[in-house]
This record gives C-alpha cells, sequence and structure tokens, in this order.
C-alpha cells in the first residue's frame, strides 16, 4: 500500500475514534441529566427506601458522576456495556442477541433499495422527463416524506388486515422455532440448514418491515443515480462512444452507470447509516426483534444503559459506513489521498 | 451465482406476496390445542421474588404456585400449595399444612423446607415483593416444622399478612442452589428459567418478544376443564402498538388480547366470532393534590377544585366503561364504605371554599401532569381544565415519562400541584389502599400528596395491627371519611378491565385483584 494511502487511511480512522469518544461522552451526559432515579427503577413501583438504596449501591449508582463515568468508559474498553436495570442482563449480551434481526432487516432493505433504485434511476435518467420519469419522482418524493411508523400501519392494514396475504408483525409464527444459529441472520440460517419452510414463512414476516424500512433510502438512491446518470450520459465521452457505435444498453449499463456509481455508492453508505436508526420506528411497528426495538423498550421503561449501548452501536455502524465509503472514494479517486 | 440466488429470493417474495395464506387453524402442539395472547408489555425478568407487573405476573403465576391463591370476583383467597392454616389468637404466629401431592416440575415434592427456602429467598433479595412482610417478618423466624408443616412467627401482629401470601411463589430449593453464582441465591439463573410447581412450565423464553409456556403433564393439582380438553400449552406474544394487535386477533393470530381502550369496544364487538369481557376494576384513578407546596397546599382551594370537577367527564371519556370513587377505597376492597358527601359537580359549593382559600378570585395557573402517551388521563385533564375555568384557574397539561413524573413527585418542592396516578392495589386487604395515605408513603409515586395528618397516621398504624375484625373494619371507615375530609386529591374513578377475544376460548375468569391486564390462565381452553 502507498504511504498516501496509509496516511488517510490512519487519519480517517483516528477521527472516526474521536467521534465515537464523543458520542460516550453524550450518550452519558444524556441519560444522566434525565430526571429520573434509575434505582428507584430498578427496586420497583412499591419499594421501600432502603430496597432503593440497596439498588442503588448494587448498580454502583451511589458513586460521584466522573467516577460512574470512568467505569463505564472502562467497562467499554473491555467490549462491556454495563448491565440493563430492568432486567440485570448484561447489555453486551442483549445487544448480541438482537443485532443479527436489525442486520437481517436492514441487508434486506438495503438490497431492496439497490436492485430497485439504481434501475429505476437509470430508466428515468434515459427517459428523462417521460411520464416514467414523473412516476418515479411522486414515489421519491413520497418515499423520502412518508412517516415509516405510518407506511407500516397503512401496510398491514392493507396486506395484513385487509387482504390477509402477509403476517401483521414478528419474526416468525409463534409455533415456528428458528433454525439454530449459524450467523445468526434467520433467513440465511434456514438457508444453510435446509429448513425451506422456515425460510418461506420468514420472508412472509420480513417483506413488509424490509420495504417500509427500504422505502427512504429506496428513493435517494433512485434520485442521486437519476441525477448522475443525466450528468454522465451528457459528458463527451458518452456522445465519442455513441459515434463509435456502441450498442445504447453496453453504453448505457457499462460506461455510463460505472461513473454514476461513485456518488451513489456514497448515497448507499450513508443510508446504511439512516436505515439502522430508522429501525428504531420499523420495530417498533412490526415488533422486530432487533436493537431499535429493544432501544424503544427499555426507554420507555427509563432504563438507559440499553439505551447507551444501542446508540454507540447505531454510532459506531454509522462511521463504519462512512469510513468505508471515504476509502472507497480515496481507492477510486487518488486525488482525493492527498487531501 | 449470486445473482440468480437474489432473483430467486425476489421472486419468491413476490409469489409470496401474490398466494393468499391457507385458511385459519388453531395452533396445536401434538393433539392439544395451544393459546396465544398478546399484550403490549414485556417480561423482563421471570424471577417471582425479583419483580412484578401485569405481564410478569402473568407469566410468575402460571409457572409457580404460592401457598395460597386469588380467585373469583370480588376476590377470595383460596388453599393451594397450603391445604389449611391456623392463626394464634395473639395474630403472630400462622402454621400452615401443605398439600400432600404437590410436586414441583422435577418431581420433586414441594415441602415445607422448599416454602421456608422461598421466603427466606425474597426477603434477603430484598426486591420485588419482599416490602409486603419485610417489616414484619425474619428469615430466621420462619420454620418447617415437619416436611408438611411451616410456621411463621411475626414481628408484631399484621392483619393483611395473608392478603400477601399469594403472592410469595415457592421455588424449588435444588433448582436454585445448583444454578448459584458467586452466592446471586439463583438470580441470574431464575432471571429467565423457571423452577416451579405450577400448572405451566417453560419451554421459551424471550421476554421481549414471545413467552412459550407448556402445560405440566400430571399437574399435581388437576385440570378444571378436565384432562380431555387442557390446553398443549400457552403462548404470551408481545404486540407493542395496539392497531397490529387487533388486526392479530381479527387473523386469528391471537386468541385474546388486552390493553384495548374503550373506543376499541364498539369496532371489536363487530367483528364476527370476537366477544369482549368487561369487568369493573380495581385500579383507582385519582388527581393527587401536592398538599405540602404551592396554592393546593390550601385545603380551601383543594376542595373548590373538588367541587368544580365534572366527574361525569370521566364516565364519557370511558365511554361508560368506568365506575366513580365512593371513597378512596375501591368498591369490591375490604371495609370499604360509601363516603357521604364526597365531592361532586357542585359549583356554589367550589365557589364559597375558593372564596375562603388565599386566592378568592382565581387568577392562578396549576400544572397538571400525566404519563406521556397515555390518552385517558390527557383527556381527563382537559376536563379539569374546562372544569376550573368557571373558577377563573388555568391549567398547564403536562405530558412525562412515568418515571420522570415519580422523580419529582417523590419530594413536595418538585412534586406538581396536581398529578394523574393509577395505583392497582396489590392484594384486598384495605391497609393495602389506607397505608398509600401513611408517613411512610411519602416519596413513593401513590405518596405524591405528601398527606400530612399524624391522627390518621395512627389509626392507620393500629388497624394493621388489630386483630378483631369488627373493630378493624370501624377504623378504616373512619379512615375513609378523614381521607375524604382532608381531600389531599381529587377521588376520581375505577376504569373497567377489557379483554378481547376469539368466541372458542373457553374458562375466562376474572378477578379484580389481578394487575391491569393479567389474566390467571390456569383454567382456561379452547373449544373447536
Amino acid at each position: 500500500m502507498d504511504r498516501g494511502l496509509t496516511l488517510y487511511l490512519a487519519r480517517r480512522i483516528g477521527l472516526a475514534g474521536l467521534m465515537l469518544f464523543g458520542l460516550i461522552c453524550l450518550t452519558f451526559v444524556i441519560s444522566n441529566v434525565a430526571p429520573s432515579d434509575p434505582a428507584a427503577l430498578a427496586a420497583g413501583p412499591d419499594a421501600g427506601r432502603s430496597q432503593i438504596e440497596q439498588a442503588r449501591r448494587e448498580y454502583g449508582l451511589d458513586k460521584p458522576l466522573p467516577e460512574q463515568f470512568l467505569r463505564y468508559v472502562g467497562d467499554l474498553a473491555q467490549g462491556e456495556f454495563g448491565r440493563s436495570i430492568a432486567t440485570g442482563r448484561s447489555v453486551g449480551t442483549d445487544l448480541l442477541r438482537y443485532l443479527p434481526a436489525t442486520l437481517e432487516l436492514c441487508i434486506l432493505a438495503m438490497l431492496i433499495g439497490v436492485l430497485v433504485g439504481v434501475p429505476l434511476g437509470v430508466l428515468s435518467a434515459v427517459l428523462k422527463d417521460g411520464p416514467i420519469d414523473h412516476v418515479t419522482r411522486i414515489f421519491a418524493v413520497s418515499g423520502i416524506a412518508m412517516p415509516p411508523f405510518w407506511f407500516g400501519l397503512l401496510l398491514q392494514l392493507a396486506f395484513a388486515t385487509g387482504l390477509g396475504w402477509l403476517p401483521t408483525s414478528g419474526r416468525l409464527s409463534v409455533m415456528t422455532l428458528p433454525p439454530d444459529p449459524i450467523t445468526g441472520l434467520m433467513l440465511v440460517d434456514a438457508v444453510l440448514r435446509g429448513q425451506w419452510d422456515v425460510f418461506r414463512e420468514g420472508l412472509s414476516y420480513i417483506i413488509l418491515p424490509a420495504i417500509v424500512l427500504s422505502f427512504p433510502c429506496l428513493a435517494s438512491i433512485l434520485r442521486v443515480n437519476r441525477g448522475e446518470m443525466v450528468e454522465t450520459l451528457r459528458a463527451d465521452y458518452i456522445t465519442a462512444a455513441r459515434a463509435h457505435g456502441v450498442t445504447p444498453w453496453r453504453m448505457i449499463c457499462v460506461h455510463a452507470l460505472r461513473n454514476a456509481m461513485l456518488p451513489t455508492l456514497a448515497i448507499i453508505g450513508l443510508r446504511w447509516g439512516w436505515m439502522m436508526s430508522s429501525t428504531v420506528l420499523v420495530e417498533t411497528v412490526f415488533d422486530w426483534p432487533g436493537i431499535g426495538l429493544y432501544a424503544v423498550s427499555s426507554a420507555i421503561a427509563g432504563d438507559f444503559k440499553p439505551v447507551m449501548g444501542v446508540t454507540l452501536i447505531v454510532g459506531l455502524n454509522f462511521m463504519i459506513a462512512s469510513l468505508i465509503v471515504d476509502l472507497l472514494y480515496g481507492v477510486l479517486d487518488p486525488r482525493l489521498r492527498e487531501g | 451465482m449470486p445473482q440468480t440466488t437474489r432473483r430467486a429470493v425476489l421472486l419468491g417474495g413476490a409469489a409470496l406476496a401474490l398466494a393468499p395464506t391457507a385458511g385459519f387453524t388453531f395452533e396445536r402442539d401434538g393433539a392439544k390445542k395451544v393459546m396465544v395472547f398478546s399484550g403490549n408489555q414485556a417480561v423482563p425478568v421471570l424471577d417471582p421474588h425479583m419483580r412484578y407487573d401485569w405481564s410478569t405476573r402473568m407469566i410468575q403465576q402460571s409457572v409457580y404456585d404460592g401457598l395460597l391463591k386469588y380467585v373469583g370476583s370480588p376476590p377470595q383467597i383460596v388453599p393451594w400449595l397450603a391445604e389449611s392454616y391456623d392463626t394464634s389468637p395473639d395474630g403472630l404466629t400462622y402454621t400452615f399444612h401443605l398439600a400432600a401431592n404437590a410436586k414441583f416440575h422435577d418431581g420433586s415434592p414441594v415441602d415445607a423446607e422448599a416454602v421456608r427456602f422461598s421466603f427466606e429467598r425474597a426477603l434477603k433479595m430484598n426486591a420485588g415483593i419482599a416490602w409486603m412482610l419485610k417489616d414484619f417478618l425474619k428469615p430466621e423466624k420462619i420454620v418447617a416444622v415437619d416436611a408438611r408443616t411451616v410456621r411463621f412467627t411475626l414481628e408484631a401482629a399484621f392483619s393483611p399478612f395473608i392478603s400477601y401470601v399469594p403472592w410469595w411463589y415457592i421455588v424449588n430449593p435444588a433448582l436454585v442452589k445448583a444454578n448459584e453464582v458467586d452466592g446471586d441465591l439463583g438470580r441470574k439463573w431464575m432471571t429467565e428459567n423457571g423452577a416451579g410447581s405450577g400448572p405451566f412450565k417453560l419451554r421459551r423464553f424471550d421476554g421481549n418478544a414471545l413467552i412459550h409456556l407448556d402445560t405440566a403433564p400430571g399437574y399435581w393439582k388437576g385440570w378444571p376443564m378436565g384432562e380431555e380438553k387442557r390446553l398443549g400449552g400457552v403462548i404470551y406474544r408481545i404486540i407493542r402498538e395496539s392497531a397490529p394487535r387487533k388486526a392479530a386477533l381479527q387473523r386469528r393470530e391471537v386468541d385474546i388480547i388486552t390493553n384495548i381502550t374503550p373506543d376499541d369496544i364498539g369496532q371489536l364487538e363487530r367483528l364476527p366470532g370476537v366477544k369482549i369481557e368487561n369487568h369493573p376494576g380495581f385500579t383507582t384513578f385519582g388527581i393527587k393534590f401536592n398538599t405540602k407546596e404551592g396554592p393546593t397546599a390550601d385545603v380551601n382551594l383543594r376542595k373548590a377544585i373538588a367541587y368544580a370537577f365534572d366527574y361525569d367527564s370521566l364516565i364519557t371519556i370511558h365511554n361508560g366503561a368506568a365506575t366513580l370513587m365512593t371513597s378512596p377505597f375501591p368498591a369490591s376492597m375490604a371495609g370499604h364504605i360509601d363516603v357521604p358527601n364526597i365531592p361532586r359537580k357542585d359549583l356554589a359549593k367550589a365557589r364559597e371554599y375558593l372564596s375562603r382559600s388565599a386566592y378568592p378570585n382565581g387568577g392562578i395557573e396549576l400544572e397538571y401532569v400525566h404519563v406521556q402517551g397515555l390518552e385517558d388521563p390527557r383527556r381527563i385533564g382537559l376536563a379539569l381544565l374546562d372544569s376550573l375555568r368557571a373558577l377563573n384557574i388555568s391549567v398547564n397539561i403536562v405530558g412525562q415519562p412515568w418515571t420522570t413524573m415519580v422523580s419529582r413527585g417523590s419530594k413536595p418542592d418538585t412534586a406538581p400541584n396536581m398529578t394523574s396516578i393509577y395505583v392497582t392495589p396489590v392484594g384486598t386487604d384495605p391497609d393495602t389502599v389506607a397505608y398509600q395515605y401513611h408517613r411512610e408513603s411519602w416519596g413513593l409515586y401513590y405518596g405524591m400528596s405528601h398527606y400530612d395528618n399524624p391522627e390518621v397516621w395512627q389509626m392507620i398504624s393500629t388497624a394493621r395491627a388489630e386483630t378483631d375484625t369488627a373493630r378493624r373494619m370501624a377504623l378504616y371507615a373512619e379512615i375513609q371519611r378523614r381521607i375524604v375530609d382532608d381531600q389531599p386529591e381529587i377521588f376520581g374513578m375505577v376504569a373497567n378491565r377489557l379483554w378481547s377475544m376469539r368466541d372458542y376460548v373457553k374458562g375466562f375468569a376474572f378477578s379484580p385483584v389481578r394487575f391491569t391486564g393479567e389474566v390467571d390462565l390456569y383454567p382456561m381452553w379452547i373449544e373447536g
């Protein structure tokens, strides 16, 4: 690897580390200014003073805040996220348990976003200002503007209650046992274990939340891709290619699309980061047992360690996604390595 | 090729979306049916000595047995693991005689040592249920006299004792000890595992999504519907949003749901094959005044507000599924009396009290706090706002998270002027409600008024130690009258408890002493 790239990499990773520390400070401060008493929460609604004080000692909440913060950072350094006050369980273990479901949902949503968004983007660029372009524009604007919560309920109403084609919520039917985990991604595990009926059922459960989650992402991929394609199709080398008699199919899909993909890649990375944070809404509507739902139920209960853990994971995911995009840019565009 | 796979996946998805699912069938486990229950609340901790709330206790009551059990409406305490008990005349000693055939799920007998161990464990952990008995019962005063006899000697006479015993579930000592880590009394393991003797045992436990219980074959107490009809198991499925939960019932994905509002009744009743259970509850709703600080420290202002409030709105807001309170105690509680002259809307009286207060012409703003996201208390706040216009008092309605609200209410200088509070008494003994007005309840959510009347406190303390029932109940009658006189809150209403279920669900037995959504799953079955 050349020196420029190494330096670039080091700088980006250093910056990400700094941002992570900032995030840790921020989540800690926010969860501690909230005017609720976590010890009282841990002890339960009818608990007397002695029980509340016992809970306070047990969770180290009697220590001064700076000491609590140092402990928390120390725990994080060892990969520990602290203990949930509502359950007494380790937040790290809980995150490991719920993260695969969220990842699975996000991956599928992203696949839908890319596989539908990119071709539609190309199509509307090629047929610019035609009827298809107008339809996809309306589609894209509503995708970005529609609140996922409401859209989710609407789809449930239509496909689960009304038509009865798909189940309302959850990850699998109550009587079906999930396949023994290999990757933790249930659909993948079902395939690996050859449990096709579980795969089919899992698909019927994931499809609605995945569509809801993918919609804003699909919309922005579509718009960015369209914009770039319109630009690229105007470029001189495309005209030259056309003059050389390159087939339109080859010209659009190979020459133009490859160049238009760079900004699209950036938006995909950004959207991947966004997506994980919007699981909070989508998972609540569909009772999808991922980290978003975990964060919401903990927040409602005033249990902050899980919320901080999820915030860190989501933030970390965001940073990694933008880091990868940055790096890819660095690889693809040598000019940026010096910048 | 990955490309092909993706395409196949998408095509598969499309095909699935186009093909209607097969007709509905009951969930089954072998030859037995499985009932699916859905509510909005998770079950974070199964350990019966650690925590309780409605959803948690519903599962605990299914997996564990107590010495006694609450059944029916009005609630009665019936023998369970204990066949009978004796009380000494001084009210200090309780002796329980255990059933001979009671067995834990692993086949070992539920003996006196298991009972002693369980009570000791709960007291030592000093969490969850411990507050009920810890001031009166010391671990060393619980004695296993022989295999089938346990004797409890209390520190002082405590008449509500028996009313709390049904919530002290008995755990299997061998299993708990085998799973103990660093002297944690098995706490970590018990969070997600069962060690009981109850009608059901755990099959799958994911407290945030789904809990699957199997009926315990050969349950020692037998099955009320008979072996033939008993369920194969019960699934508690958590659906947090109300629209999907109702949809799941309509689609027969679930058989019974809770957390429905009075507004849902009409809509659900119209669905074919769906019925509603609508019962007078036990959960009191009151608007607690801050009696220590601010304008509401003045009893005349409190009375003025109580007489200005439109009580009918409480019933309207609940579509008629509520009853006004006639005392600080809910109607189905022992010792309840209808307190004469409990305020009802009377503007003349309201103005008279206002003229005696420090604000004869009103002109003040009061804060009314309710739990964020709860629709009923918000609407009640609007009714209050509307009522108090007549006194030239304005109301600032504020929604706050439960934890914030409780924190604020724990001290008089931060407690809001008025806070809407629901309280579900944990037992049928009048002390459970009366004690909320005792000095010792300051700082707790139901003690937000910081009610201050040493004479009443003394009566409450005397009544809980009184062993003569007639004298005790006379004391509680006086306590109810005195509390109403002091008006530490607007005594509101008791809302009905609502469930909706498919008509093939049988054996539903309501008992008001259970918490809001909680159902006794043991007597239920599915017919059809």
